[in-house]
């Protein structure tokens, strides 16, 4: 039984709670409230409590994203990142995993010099060896494709040492087991391996879906046929285009963040979890 | 021919001076059942995984069915291993851990139904098919770990302490399983324990080791009754047998407390090549309080008192101070004595064990 004064103070958190989600949540429900209403409405709501309550629900109650989902190329631009998110993680989970398996559970010379390094390259911003990155697939001659955008973002040293941390810990028994069922090393990695480990797959998956959500740099460099854009670069050309409104430029905000959202509130178990097992965190 | 040949195998690390096995021969014949016992760091799992192939063989030379294993990869060795740990694959199903190897070595689907069913059966897994290892208890566990090393029809079962992590009931009824299975199976078992009741109760054959050394290879009851040096003789039998130091003189044996006892003719002849200081050692149940023996040996009785009492339930354990050592004596339940009782007793004369101080080889 809680005494008073624990339910006392108990509710005191709830309520200071509540207060900062709603300071936090304020932008947000401003920026979904005001997308479904014209510059006009907006302007006379700005000043009021208004502001924050959405339009009545009539025929131009969606007016704002159908004109950005029909008129512009953001439903293309939204996809072409789903794409490359997929395929990101995919491949990273692959080639980080199958590093960090390597780091975790393979004796080879200089092993922990190689960790070090990896966990040295951590610290290095992207901003730093974007230049390096753009070089090389400009050498290649793949910039403006698809693979040049790809290649160098499948390694993440980060998403290496997330993998390592968790391999690790897998018993050594388990593989000698499976060595017994006739099972290869690499079929190990797909059917043990990564199974069992499905909170760091899940958490390296979002971090990867993200960091390709919110790119901004990387495909400004690299694309330039509107084809290949992604959506954080089509949300700059729809912002800053003169002929886009307010409340164009708010729905087309909602439309990316919703994403984000969904991704957070179905894994944030699967991303704490991640995490508190490697003991660090991103950034 | 043996099944198993193990020619002077050894193991030594790379980062150690000292070789974790020495010079380990052993030839195990088809369907038999071999247990390596040992204290904790004896080389005796070491031993089973240069066996398995998870370890280097770094001398020596190992020989499943006349083929030499040494360079060749675990999976091809004809071996089913149970771990200390069940090593059980967490994601998978009772049924599929034990499949999972069949599917690998491309069985046919119906053979695999057919075999999953018959293991199922025969470790009464049939309720727990498709839960999880983590759903299951430790004794659960142990028999589908069990299941997956059947399976496979394999020629050797090696088995690392698969009863370690059970509690004292369940590792009785497992044991008992264990052994049912290697007779109805007729395959050839090498079993690695620390706990000698274990390899006593099961093994065709005891193989004692320490500091990666052979101490002694003899059946069960061999080992207890001829232990060939003193840790083989101190490390079989629960209680521990007692230890002295005596010298013997002839017919005459003194104890280091100054008690002195006298030797049957023949033990003495036995001794005279090594006159002088020894070890004697005698099994608690050769320790006899009961009148009649006391009457037999009566020119060697002794006194003592009792220090403390065990009671088993069966038996009773006895310990008091005799001939400059802690003595232990296992007598029946209906032997019932108190503490700071004064006590008449005999060491049976043809049951005293005798090593060498120096090499501490029995004589």
């Amino acid at each position: 039984m809680l005494t008073k004064r624990k339910r006392i103070s108990n509710w005191i958190l709830v309520a200071v709670l509540i207060v900062l989600s709603l300071f936090f949540l304020f932008p947000v429900i401003w920026m979904l409230a005001n997308s479904f209403k014209t510059d006009a409405q907006i302007t006379a709501d700005m000043n009021s409590a208004a502001a924050f309550i959405p339009p009545a629900l009539t025929g131009s109650f969606l007016d704002n994203y159908i004109s950005i989902l029909t008129n512009t190329s953001f439903l293309r631009y939204m996809l072409n990142t789903l794409f490359y998110a997929a395929v990101l993680i995919v491949l990273g989970v692959i080639v980080n995993g199958l590093a960090g398996y390597a780091l975790a559970k393979i004796k080879f010379p200089f092993r922990e010099r190689w960790l070090l390094i990896i966990m040295l390259l951590m610290i290095v911003p992207m901003e730093t060896i974007i230049t390096i990155h753009f070089l090389f697939v400009a050498k290649l001659g793949l910039l403006n494709t698809v693979i040049g955008y790809i290649l160098p973002m499948i390694v993440n040293p980060f998403n290496i040492f997330l993998f390592r941390q968790v391999f690790i810990s897998l018993p050594d028994d388990i593989y000698e087991a499976a060595q017994l069922d006739y099972c290869s090393p690499v079929k190990y990695f797909f059917t043990m391996v990564l199974p069992m480990s499905k909170s760091v797959v899940a958490t390296v998956s979002v971090f990867t879906f993200l960091n390709v959500w919110n790119d901004y740099l990387w495909p400004s460099l690299v694309f330039t046929s509107s084809d290949l854009l992604t959506a954080q670069i089509g949300l700059n050309a729809i912002t800053s285009n003169e002929n886009t409104t307010m409340g164009q430029t708010l729905a087309v905000i909602t439309l990316i963040t919703i994403p984000v959202i969904i991704i957070y509130s179905f894994f944030s178990k699967q991303i704490v979890e991640g995490v508190v097992s490697t003991g660090s965190k991103e950034g | 021919m043996s099944f198993i040949e193990l020619k002077h195998i050894g193991k030594k690390y790379a980062n150690s001076d000292k070789n974790a096995v020495t010079d380990f021969n052993l030839e195990i014949n088809e369907k038999e059942f071999i247990a390596f016992v040992g204290p904790s760091g004896c080389g005796k799992s070491t031993t089973l995984r240069m066996i398995a192939g998870f370890e280097e063989i770094t001398e020596g030379e190992l020989y499943i069915d006349g083929v030499k294993m040494n360079e060749v990869a675990p999976r091809d060795r004809g071996i089913s291993m149970v771990f200390q740990n069940y090593a059980l694959y967490p994601h998978m199903t009772v049924e599929k851990n034990i499949s999972y190897g069949l599917k690998n070595m491309k069985v046919p689907k119906d053979v695999i139904k057919k075999k999953v069913d018959w293991v199922i059966d025969i470790l009464g897994l049939e309720e727990y098919r498709y839960r999880k290892p983590k759903n299951l208890s430790g004794g659960q566990r142990q028999r589908v770990a069990l299941g997956r090393a059947i399976v496979k029809d394999q020629k050797v079962f090696l088995m690392d302490e698969p009863l370690s992590n059970l509690d004292a009931k369940l590792r009785v009824s497992m044991r008992n399983e264990i052994s049912k299975l290697h007779r109805s199976l007729g395959s050839t078992t090498i079993y690695v324990t620390h706990d000698q009741v274990e390899a006593m109760t099961m093994a065709d054959r005891i193989v004692i080791m320490k500091d990666g050394v052979i101490q002694q290879i003899s059946k069960p009851m061999d080992l207890y009754e001829h232990p060939q040096n003193k840790f083989v003789a101190g490390f079989i039998g629960s209680p521990q047998m007692n230890f002295y130091d005596v010298t013997v003189n002839g017919e005459e044996m003194t104890f280091a407390d100054g008690s002195k006892m006298t030797l049957p003719k023949a033990t003495a002849e036995k001794l005279s090549e090594h006159k002088g200081e020894l070890i004697l050692g005698i099994r608690g149940e050769d320790i006899k309080f009961d009148s009649q023996n006391i009457d037999v040996y009566k020119q060697n009785s002794q006194q003592a008192v009792i220090e403390n009492t065990e009671i088993m339930g069966n038996e009773n354990n006895l310990y008091f101070q005799f001939g400059g050592a802690l003595t232990v004596a296992r007598v029946s339940k209906y032997e019932v004595c108190q503490i700071g009782d004064r006590v008449e007793f005999v060491f049976m004369p043809h049951k005293m064990h005798f090593f060498d101080r120096e090499t501490e080889q029995a004589i």
